[in-house]
């Protein structure tokens, strides 16, 4: 019987791989391909089983998975070990390949994502080629899932190793190509994340394109009055380096831009800019218009004749702006805007800004810029909930009910009432704040956010501490569920703060009912640790709003190819271990776009995003995974289908030998394997990842081991 | 667990160990309430948005914050047997806004209805069984409120089983079905004599 089953697999195999050989040796245009090209019929494979401690070990009768390795045409030598991935777990391997000579690898355990690249090494280390490994997922994938089912997840895991050594057996020795990166970045987003991240760029000598959408740098930090714990200024520590950001010689503000196109990869990015029409000439772009000595210089002029007047959105509506303006006194550049949307074009700015500077030109139009960048970093922060959404506080209902962003600029003192907290019903200063904490954060309900907001606790704290010490006599009760005072000093800060007077009530804000004749606040909670509910009377609440993506994000990052997670905020490349990047290289997070981050944690994420943005940079190439797709000259009809199929223009046709065939720039080449798929003639092999492989993962599994 | 010190009855009294022991949960409890219930029981992180929202809550000693957490905990006889739980209004003032998304006035009907299985029920609310059986309403029309039906030009009786009794039978078949008059009736006599 056993003999029979061999007759007939050295039969199909005659059948059905002797093409494949033939396609493979036949490939003079990839030479790299055919190198070391072992034939199904002298393959030596060799299984490693992975325990991964009790993952999978707990799951599946491991002896007997081995047992049948054994069984599996091809294999050469089977092992488990308790942790493969440990430097004793690779030894194995190593000595196994050398020991047994194996022309393939394959290591049941964990996901490729976690341990392809240890485990390519210690195939490379004892000599073979690392494109010779094959993973075979039995954790993630089987016993994870299938955790008590022993005898399911046993069979399973067989199912999986018989699949990867099919394929294992006709790997080919692969080899990366290198390409140059260039020296330069895009960090797009100019809050303090974004301009961290430049700053260390700019430090570090590389070119940095620094994108924002907003007229000026700054980002949420700047709309601050002070920070916690320290309450330092937030403006006194961020100005510095905003204008920093300005002088830095490396970086190149594109402020009132946004990112319109991306192309390419990893060090070779064609990025599109799109610099919406501002209106207002720099003086470097009168200069380029031969205005001489002309140009912006922030005088404000204009503003003063312009009859236009809208909501300041720097002030959170609270404050006017003209149609030409600037947000504040110390936005960088100091160069001023008009909003066209509201412009009616009546020409009195630029007769007020004279024939000298020239700088306002009614007629600007959008203008599109192209740059190459190496890496980029996103860092396009976050907005506040719209927390009139849950209704029961009465936001934008009932007037003395605002936002902590409001509160920020209310009481600062650069902000509408000089920092005079003021009641917006009737400008009276309150002597009782209710602050909501958790204001559509820890929200299942589907209305607000399910996440924790993480910086609302400490901020929450804080305004109780400016009211106690700019008002007197006023009291600030604190709703909370839990205080979060996770960080460096923070819980001493909590400690100050009800040190200080401000009263803590531990119980979330049921509803909020307004006095319609005093415009005063009645708040409804219950006190859960007197175990009785409150009515507290107020004279302003302040609603610690959760926070979200920006609107605009979700555009940008598709544009770098970036995911996000469920809840909208931008999807790291692992949580923990490498929370800066992303799954497309070359591609980098900072800052809260990938999550809720109080200001330390937000300029330890930006260092760390240039970092790693810089390190490609640094080295001056990349390897790419030699995945890319390679056209069978013989057997290439020229037809040219697969050219316009391609989704990264990597191919083209051209002459060869007084025909057309097919050509295939490896550099851009993703490998996706679009064209391969497609192509009639089977004329595309793709790498790593090639017909006959496939199939004979397909048949392995279909047919359960008999080929 | 032995709770008592053997001091006299009223020092007893007044002493009693207050504390919950591990054998005081039923995680059974906690399953059959959210079998019951159809929400997320055991999910309750007591922020307090229920009692805060609840009517009942300002002007009695129930609170259904105290439930929720007796029903993570799977305290059930110190759920069942709290007076306490007959006092929810179910108007879901608190289901609206839990923001986990619980419906705690499920979780309470949950907890009443395991209640009745152990005879725990307030008289009152066996008399409004019975009153429906007899008339199809738990609270009747009367005279005052026919006189100011009347008034604003209504019917005396309103388009209900008042007005068509043809269909207190059926009411009767449903209530019986459940041996809820039966029970009711029983209970009543035991109480009331």
């Amino acid at each position: 019987m056993a003999e029979k089953k061999k007759a007939t697999t050295k039969k199909s195999e005659s059948k059905k791989v002797a093409p494949v050989k033939q396609e493979v040796k036949k490939q003079a245009a990839a030479p790299a391909a055919a190198v070391g090209q072992t034939t199904k019929q002298d393959a030596r494979i060799g299984v490693f089983i992975c325990h991964c401690g009790t993952n999978i070990a707990g799951s599946m009768d491991i002896p007997a998975v081995q047992e049948y390795a054994k069984t599996v045409p091809n294999v050469a030598f089977v092992d488990n070990y308790k942790y493969m991935c440990s430097m004793p777990g690779q030894a194995v391997i190593s000595k196994a390949i050398k020991d047994n000579k194996l022309t393939g690898v394959v290591v049941a355990a964990c996901s490729p994502r976690l341990h392809e690249p240890t485990f390519r090494t210690a195939t490379k280390e004892a000599g073979l080629n690392p494109f010779r490994f094959e993973m075979a997922n039995i954790r993630e994938q089987n016993s994870w899932v299938h955790m008590h089912d022993w005898e399911g997840s046993t069979d399973k895991a067989k199912d999986a190793i018989r699949i990867a050594v099919a394929k294992a057996a006709l790997l080919q020795d692969l080899f990366p190509k290198s390409v140059p990166v260039e020296k330069a970045a895009m960090v797009v987003g100019a809050g303090v994340a974004g301009m961290q991240a430049a700053l260390d760029l700019d430090a570090a000598g590389i070119k940095t394109y620094l994108v924002e959408s907003t007229p000026s740098i700054g980002g949420r930090m700047s709309q601050l009055d002070k920070t916690f714990p320290t309450l330092d200024c937030s403006q006194c520590i961020l100005t510095p380096k905003m204008v920093d950001v300005g002088r830095a010689k490396n970086i190149e503000l594109m402020t009132y831009s946004e990112v319109d196109a991306v192309e390419g990869y990893i060090g070779n990015f064609d990025v599109t800019v799109r610099k919406k029409a501002r209106g207002v000439l720099t003086p470097a772009e009168a200069e380029a218009r031969g205005i001489v000595g002309g140009g912006c210089n922030g005088c404000g002029d204009c503003e003063a004749v312009c009859p236009v007047v809208k909501p300041n959105d720097f002030e959170v509506g609270m404050k006017p702006r003209k149609a030409i303006y600037i947000n504040h006194p110390q936005v960088v550049p100091l160069i001023y805007t008009i909003d066209f949307n509201s412009c009616i074009k009546c020409g009195l700015c630029v007769t007020a800004c004279g024939p000298e500077k020239k700088a306002i030109d009614l007629e600007s139009k959008d203008e599109f810029v192209k740059v190459k960048v190496g890496t980029a970093i996103l860092a396009t922060g976050f907005d506040i909930f719209p927390v009139e959404k849950k209704e029961e506080w009465g936001y934008k209902r009932y007037e003395n009910v605002i936002t902590s962003l409001e509160f920020e600029r209310l009481i600062c003192a650069s902000g509408p009432t000089g920092g005079h907290l003021v009641r917006p019903s009737d400008g009276e200063t309150p002597k009782r704040v209710a602050f909501v904490l958790c204001a559509g954060s820890r929200d299942n309900t589907g209305v607000g956010k399910p996440y924790c907001s993480r910086f609302c606790c400490m901020y929450s704290l804080k305004h109780a501490h400016q009211i106690i010490e700019k008002i007197p006599g006023c009291t600030p009760y604190i709703f909370y569920m839990d205080i979060r005072s996770f960080g460096k000093m923070y819980e001493e800060f909590y400690y100050r703060i009800q040190d200080e007077g401000a009263k803590f009530i531990r119980g979330r804000v049921a509803n909020i009912l307004e006095d319609p004749k005093t415009k005063n606040l009645h708040v409804h909670a219950d006190d859960t640790l007197l175990d009785r509910p409150v009515d507290m009377d107020v004279d302003l609440v302040v609603l610690a709003a959760a926070v979200q993506p920006m609107a605009d994000t979700n555009r940008t990052r598709k544009l770098f190819g970036v995911s996000c997670s469920m809840d909208g905020w931008l999807l790291e490349a692992h949580p923990k271990l490498n929370p800066c990047g992303t799954t497309t290289a070359g591609v980098f997070l900072a800052g809260v776009c990938q999550g809720p981050k109080d200001i330390p944690d937000t300029v330890a994420s930006a260092e760390g995003a240039a970092s790693a943005a810089s390190i490609p940079i640094h080295k001056g190439e990349v390897e790419l995974e030699p995945y890319f797709a390679t056209c069978i000259e013989e057997k290439c009809a020229g037809c040219g289908m697969c050219v316009n199929l391609c989704p990264y223009s990597a191919l083209s046709l051209v002459e060869k030998e007084g025909r057309q065939v097919m050509q295939v720039t490896e550099a851009k080449c993703k490998g996706c394997g679009t064209c391969g798929g497609f192509c009639p003639g089977g004329a595309i092999w793709m790498n790593h990842f090639a017909t006959p492989q496939i199939v004979a993962q397909i048949d392995a599994f279909l047919l359960g081991g008999e080929q | 667990m032995v709770r008592t010190k053997g001091y006299p009855e009223a020092l007893e009294k007044k002493l009693h160990d207050q504390r919950y022991y591990r054998e005081d949960s039923n995680p059974d409890f906690t399953k059959n309430v959210k079998a019951i219930s159809r929400t997320i029981a055991h999910m309750c992180y007591q922020c307090g948005t229920c009692t805060g929202s609840c009517p009942s809550a300002p002007r009695s000693t129930y609170r259904i914050r105290k439930f929720m957490r007796r029903a993570v905990l799977g305290l059930e006889n110190e759920a069942l047997t709290d007076p306490d739980l007959w006092l929810c209004t179910t108007c879901y003032s608190c289901t609206d806004r839990c923001p986990r998304d619980i419906a705690p006035t499920d979780v309470i009907m949950a907890m009443r209805n395991l209640a009745f299985k152990r005879d725990i029920i307030p008289v009152n609310f066996l008399k409004t069984v019975q009153s429906i059986y007899k008339t199809g309403h738990g609270v009747p029309n009367n005279d005052v409120n026919r006189a100011a039906r009347e008034k604003l030009g209504l019917t005396r009786d309103p388009p209900t089983t008042h007005m068509y009794p043809e269909y207190i039978p059926g009411i009767q078949k449903i209530i019986d079905h459940y041996k809820l008059k039966a029970n009711a009736d029983r209970i009543v006599k035991e109480r009331e004599g």
